[in-house]
């Protein structure tokens, strides 16, 4: 898979955009928690 | 080279500029040691996630993991991975969320402080003080190494003057500016790196032919694999060294494992997390962090990797060849000879910033880990004194520290260097910063046994152990007339391996004999606590 035979490399390839791409949905979903109950701190 | 000075010069002066800047900016705001220390604790979710992507990835992830992936390969990728889910995403969603709230809750300004406070010990504060300016100048000094390194390839600059030059620029505005111009400094940096590294991708690819067919290339080469280090257990540089082979286990234990689990208890690190105003800033950072990360640490390693072609095109050698045989110099030599020249400049203020935004959150924690932990809380008992003189001093020293060991550090040592200091950050501060975030049961005495024992069984290992350290510092051999005390597969164990989990266990095991602290004070700790988050995840005995 892309031009990588080791599973091991190109699972972890793909991991790394898997995992930012994750990031990117988590950020989006909990864009507004977690900010009103926490005034005055 | 035929990069043109005037030009690189005109470059240089724009950039230093709008960083002085900055810097001076944040020097205007700095109002109050709270200012100085965390930044008003009002940080913008952007500039927190890109001040944070900047200081964790450094001309030491650039250049020094990404020679590291030059000549191993990219097996490193796995690191990228670690450095996402662990270092972004479970230190921002766990750690970082009851890092603030335990901050602001306890009015601690530095990480030592943070949990000297939650269990009581100016001792712990102390400590870990002195920990963080001990063993820091070796992570600062890989730092400097490594856009030093950049500047003597790509410029012909005077190694020995290119880390001088480096140095002098941080100190400049960290001793003015605090951590508001740090972190404002940080987040320019950040989108400097961003792009810079960006543009490294696309034209590395288009270089050598398009995604697939250049990984294909690097594949086909794994014949070339020089015999001695096939003996060792590299395979090629697209696939994992031999399962149990020193290279695997310094690859696995050391690289993966060291720097990636390292990273949640680095307290350059957790500090930015009590700069923010809410819990919504860290998940919004969140965001912005995952991408960040993979764009720098991601590209760096493919990139370093993928040198390898190049070089066996155009001058018929692998990457560790052309540079060497130093580790560090395969990432400046890949830049300086296949890309143009423009670019080449370009990268060199990428990496100017990747060091500067690094260098200066760790002269400015090993400033306050000296001026505040050590001397106000540790030795004054919390009178301040010259607590202001004595961290700026602080920051001096710690940078001559780190220049000297810039200087001394032998070749190939970046990603080294900072993989030992990730590693002891693991052992001693993980088990007891996990602790005072998680389990209100843990006790002063189980914090500073494991912090005891983590850092303990770290340095032993280091010494007597670990087989690369041990040889070179020679301390077994002057002892017990032996280079390691053990030998076969335990002295390629990395010490994390060792003393990570023991120094948990110690923590358990205290606390469990010793008495909890007062329900006051952990009332005081976790009080206010949303009560969403808390609930769903704290272990209570």
């Amino acid at each position: 898979m892309l031009g990588i035979d080791d599973p091991q490399i190109w699972i972890a390839y793909l991991l790394c955009f898997l995992s930012a791409i994750g990031c990117i949905i988590y950020g989006m979903i909990h864009w507004n928690d977690g900010g009103e109950n926490e005034e005055g701190c | 080279m035929a990069v043109s000075t005037p030009i690189l010069g005109i470059a240089v002066l724009i950039y230093l500029m709008v960083i002085f800047y900055l810097g001076w900016l944040g020097y205007k705001q700095t109002k109050s040691t709270e200012d100085f220390m965390v930044a008003g604790r009002k940080v913008n979710p952007l500039v927190l996630a890109v001040s944070y992507g900047a200081t964790f990835i450094s001309t030491s992830a650039i250049v020094g993991f990404g020679g590291y992936a030059g000549a191993f390969g990219m097996g490193v990728l796995w690191l990228v991975f670690m450095n996402i889910f662990v270092g972004i995403f479970l230190a921002f969603v766990l750690f970082g969320k009851r890092t603030r709230r335990l901050g602001v809750n306890l009015g601690a300004v530095t990480f030592p402080e943070l949990i000297g406070r939650r269990f009581q010990s100016r001792f712990i504060q102390g400590f870990s003080g002195i920990l963080i300016t001990v063993f820091m100048p070796l992570y600062a000094g890989s730092v400097l190494i490594g856009g030093a390194r950049f500047m003597e390839t790509a410029l012909n600059i005077d190694y020995n003057s290119a880390v001088l030059i480096l140095a002098v620029i941080v100190a400049a505005y960290v001793i003015t500016g605090g951590l508001i111009a740090v972190m404002y400094t940080d987040a320019l940096q950040g989108a400097l790196m961003f792009v810079g590294m960006g543009i490294l991708l696309v034209l590395t690819y288009i270089k050598l032919g398009g995604v697939v067919e250049s990984h294909q290339a690097l594949t086909n080469m794994a014949h070339l694999v020089p015999a001695n280090l096939a003996a060792v257990g590299h395979t090629g540089w697209t696939s994992m060294p031999v399962f149990g082979s020193p290279t695997w286990w310094t690859l696995v234990s050391t690289i993966i494992l060291g720097v990636g689990v390292g990273v949640l208890a680095q307290p350059q690190l957790a500090v930015r997390f009590m700069t923010v105003k809410d819990t919504r800033s860290l998940n919004r950072a969140v965001l912005s962090g995952g991408p960040f990360i993979l764009m720098m640490a991601g590209v760096a390693y493919v990139v370093g990797a993928l040198s390898n072609v190049h070089f066996l095109a155009t001058r018929g050698v692998i990457s560790l060849d052309a540079a060497g045989g130093n580790i560090d110099k395969i990432i400046p030599e890949y830049i300086s000879s296949a890309m143009p020249d423009y670019f080449v400049i370009f990268f060199l203020l990428t990496l100017l910033a990747a060091a500067m935004s690094t260098l200066s959150s760790q002269f400015h924690t090993m400033g306050t880990a000296i001026g505040h932990d050590l001397y106000r809380e540790f030795l004054m008992k919390g009178k301040i004194g010259k607590t202001v003189t004595v961290t700026k001093l602080g920051i001096a020293v710690t940078i001559v520290m780190s220049v000297v060991l810039a200087y001394i550090l032998p070749f190939s040592v970046i990603a080294r260097a900072t993989a030992i200091f990730f590693g002891l950050c693991a052992a001693a501060f993980l088990p007891m910063y996990t602790g005072a975030l998680f389990w209100k049961r843990m006790t002063k005495e189980g914090a500073i046994a494991s912090l005891l024992i983590g850092t303990f069984t770290s340095l032993f290992w280091l010494t007597f152990v670990h087989a690369k350290e041990a040889s070179a510092l020679g301390i077994s051999k002057m002892l017990f007339g032996v280079d390691t005390i053990l030998t076969g597969t335990w002295t390629v164990v990395d010490p994390i391996l060792i003393a990570t989990p023991l120094a948990f266990l110690t923590a358990i095991i205290v606390s469990l004999m010793t008495v909890p602290s007062p329900q006051e004070h952990i009332d005081l700790c976790f009080k206010n606590s949303a009560i969403n988050e808390m609930h769903s995840n704290t272990v209570e005995l």
